[in-house]
């Protein structure tokens, strides 16, 4: 899902360099506020694993797919923590020549902003319905993976999306980027989940959903707050 | 973090790192385009833009070897970069 320089045209990339920004921005704001230096080592230990899980591709005939992680780490580490660390991780890879510098904008808000924000929204919300049922180390493991799967999926069809701004790229070939990345989806869903998996077993305390937590604080997304009425007797 | 809850942490970074090496040096990743170059280069036939920037390891070439040492080299500034990122975000904790 990485995109090269030289695809898309100069607006697009302009406005989500800003989006991006503005994002990131909001994120380390976020995690000033509420970070834990007891957590430092494991930014460092994710960040790392997520760059090495995306350098190697899974074959999914006629393509090939490999981990974004998004989800994971905003499961993890709530949106603000997975966005930085995706962030991060695209960066060196644009320097590697792993998706281009122009384009750093538009994969940090298709693997990053997006993902990590959706991804989070809906394993919260499968993971509230499903720790009713069962266990919450496991409903956290298979909330996670129905969501990053959905999530994989999402991504692709918002880059195809973008993709349209491109002359010669239709609706057959929007069709057909969804389409595989159901496929992808289904690798990242086990990826995520057997990485996950550890993580439950050896160090509960950085998954923000469980009750152990300690990454739970910063893992917070303020809602705006409802105005009560007031009611005059 | 004591040392036995580093190691913890260590060993399975390490054996990430000896993982991606052997699947690279061994070629076991696919060569397969991924779902976006599939789906733009080949499924709707558009060209490869020509002249973009290669990256800072172009000059190391094609080789397995050199891709794994980019990879080596990629996760060991990620979680350089990521430490110290998160070290300086840090508050104190009482």
């Amino acid at each position: 899902m990485h995109v090269p320089d030289g695809i898309f045209p100069l607006w697009l990339q302009i406005l989500m360099y800003a989006i991006s920004g503005i994002m990131l921005f909001i994120s380390v704001k976020m995690i000033n506020k509420k970070f834990d230096d007891k957590l430092v080592p494991y930014m460092g230990v994710l960040a790392a694993v997520i760059y090495a899980a995306q350098f190697v591709n899974f074959p999914v005939p006629p393509s090939s797919g490999h981990l974004i992680g998004a989800t994971l780490l905003a499961v993890m580490l709530g949106p603000w923590g997975g966005m930085l660390i995706i962030g991060m991780v695209l960066f060196i890879q644009a320097l590697s020549g792993d998706g281009g510098l122009l384009t750093y904008g538009v994969n940090f808000f298709n693997m990053g902003i997006f993902s990590c924000l959706v991804g989070w929204a809906l394993a919260l919300m499968l993971f509230k319905g499903m720790k009713r049922t069962m266990h919450e180390k496991k409903a956290v493991i298979v909330a996670t993976a129905i969501a990053s799967f959905i999530t994989t999926v999402l991504a692709a069809f918002v880059l195809g999306l973008e993709l349209l701004t491109v002359t010669g790229f239709g609706m057959p070939a929007l069709v057909a980027i969804t389409t595989i990345h159901v496929f992808i989806g289904v690798g990242e869903a086990l990826l995520t989940s057997v990485i996950l998996l550890y993580f439950v077993r050896a160090k509960p305390q950085i998954i923000s959903f469980l009750k152990e937590s300690e990454t739970s604080e910063m893992a917070r997304v303020p809602v705006a707050p409802v105005p009560e009425l007031q009611i005059e007797e | 973090m004591d040392r036995t809850e580093m190691m913890r942490y260590l060993i399975p970074l390490i054996a990430v790192i000896i993982i991606v090496t052997s699947v690279i040096i061994f070629g076991l990743a696919s060569q397969n385009p991924d779902g976006f170059e599939w789906s733009f280069f080949h499924f709707a036939g558009i060209s490869f833009p020509t002249g973009g920037f290669e990256g800072i390891w172009g000059f190391l070439g094609e080789s397995v070897y050199a891709r794994a040492l980019e990879g080596i080299i990629g996760i060991s500034i990620v979680l350089v970069l990521g430490f110290v990122f998160f070290k300086m975000a840090s508050r104190k904790t009482e």
